[in-house]
């Protein structure tokens, strides 16, 4: 069977939600896929029309998740902006000129989860910074940015495949 | 890297992020007090720099027209101050001047952003709290009452500018002794409205209005303008309109006043309110 990216990405919309609602590890750690998935989106897909999914993405998971309305959607939208300039830093030109995805089988693991770990950095710092909105004291920022950077990181670079997968039949 | 994008579509996807991003923050701010209160402060924060900065060149270019104000102001101030020792040496010959403690406090402050156009006008003021500057200071002129601070951050004060129709003043009318909340009439920046005055105080066209000294912002006296038409108000108050002294369309400098007896005040009149409970 063959999947399809859209599906794909939205059973995974719908797996952030649950992760959100679900499952409080600690106030100093929260998991999320989103920029991961905003990354995996297809070279094909223009940068405007990366930043409309990228915002739809946010307020879909703020809508049906407790928390500040918009929030996911203000750290996701700066991840759309820089994905393809970040895309053509780490991976070159190559994944616009084959219009391919990006995958850890043709790209390696350590280029994706250095791609991944940026864009997961960037979310994280807007989201964090946002949500304690100068209530927080500095050490519980940094933190919780660290925390929630290697949980996210983890989940993201083992679900980065389904995503990511190669279009050849 | 992918293939140079026409400079078109760059503008485009800078446009579209600032639209979508400027949503995002409006989210937040509508659903979430804390947020909002946050992107408030950065936003007064960022206002404050950016205008402070255009504002000390403007300022530089000012000088002179300013210090020529100062020195007239001066010598207004000697002039009076001279009058005054003459008046009290005539009474009592052992007098002596002295400065005597009023409960207020004076700081000196320049405005580096005002607005006149909408009808909830506010200020920044180059001092905060490191000046000791806090909430709900009053801010006058040379030539009357400029506005209330409402909040304060490290290095700038954030102002309810008189201009403001949500802010009203108390103000006595010179000859008659009547009171009444002073405020702006939303149409000239140099006109007010004094409400709620009864009808048997007469007045004459003319009269200089001063603050009253009821609230614990302003210390009495502070001249405002001067009265002029009056129109009755359901039969029972005249509404006077009131030539301002000072045409906030043309401010720099102020001072800001702090009630150093304000919380005592408070306490006050919080015991008084509990024992009119008590006998409720």
């Amino acid at each position: 069977m063959r999947r399809t990216f859209a599906l794909t990405y939205i059973l995974m919309v719908v797996a952030q939600m649950l992760l959100t609602n679900y499952f409080h590890f600690s106030p100093l750690c929260m998991a999320t896929i989103l920029p991961m998935m905003v990354l995996c989106i297809p070279t094909k897909v223009e940068t405007l029309w990366a930043m409309v999914i990228a915002f739809a993405t946010g307020l879909a998971v703020d809508l049906f998740v407790e928390g500040a309305l918009g929030l996911n959607a203000l750290a996701l939208v700066p991840v759309a902006f820089i994905r393809k300039g970040l895309i053509g830093m780490i991976f070159g030109t190559e994944p616009f000129e084959h219009k391919e995805n990006i995958s850890t089988r043709k790209y390696g693991f350590a280029r994706v989860s250095f791609a991944i770990i940026l864009v997961t950095l960037l979310f994280l710092a807007i989201y964090i910074v946002a949500d304690c909105a100068g209530t927080r004291p500095a050490w519980f920022v940094g933190a919780k940015l660290g925390i929630s950077l290697a949980v996210s990181y983890l989940m993201s670079a083992v679900l980065v495949n389904l995503l990511s997968y190669d279009d050849r039949r | 890297m992918p293939k140079e994008r026409p400079l078109a579509s760059r503008i485009i996807n800078l446009a579209v992020f600032i639209l979508l991003e400027t949503a995002s923050l409006l989210m937040l701010s509508h659903n979430s007090t804390l947020q909002r209160l946050w992107i408030a402060r950065l936003s007064h924060g960022f206002m404050a720099k950016t205008w402070g900065a255009t504002q000390s060149v403007r300022n530089y270019f000012g000088l002179k027209s300013q210090n020529d104000e100062l020195a007239l102001e001066n010598e207004r101030l000697r002039e009076t101050l001279r009058a005054y020792e003459l008046a009290a040496k005539e009474s009592d010959p052992a007098f002596m001047p002295s400065v005597k403690e009023n409960g207020f406090r004076y700081i000196p402050a320049t405005i580096i952003k005002s607005g006149t156009s909408s009808q909830h006008n506010y200020l920044i003021l180059d001092k905060g709290s490191e000046d000791g500057v806090v909430a709900n200071s009053g801010i006058v002129s040379s030539k009357g009452v400029i506005g209330i601070v409402d909040a304060v951050s490290k290095h700038y004060s954030y102002a309810i500018s008189f201009l403001n129709k949500e802010l009203n003043i108390s103000a006595r009318i010179d000859t008659s002794g009547a009171v009444g909340p002073l405020a702006w009439d939303g149409l000239r920046t140099d006109e007010g409205v004094l409400r709620e005055i009864p009808l048997q105080f007469k007045y004459n066209i003319g009269d200089t209005v001063y603050t009253s000294g009821y609230s614990a912002i302003f210390p009495p006296d502070i001249p405002l303008g001067v009265a002029g038409e009056a129109k009755v108000i359901n039969g029972a108050t005249n509404e006077i309109r009131v030539k301002l002294f000072q045409d906030h369309s043309a401010l720099k400098y102020v001072t800001i006043i702090e009630n150093t007896r304000i919380r005592e005040i408070e306490e006050i009149s919080k015991s008084d309110n509990i024992s009119g409970e008590d006998k409720e």
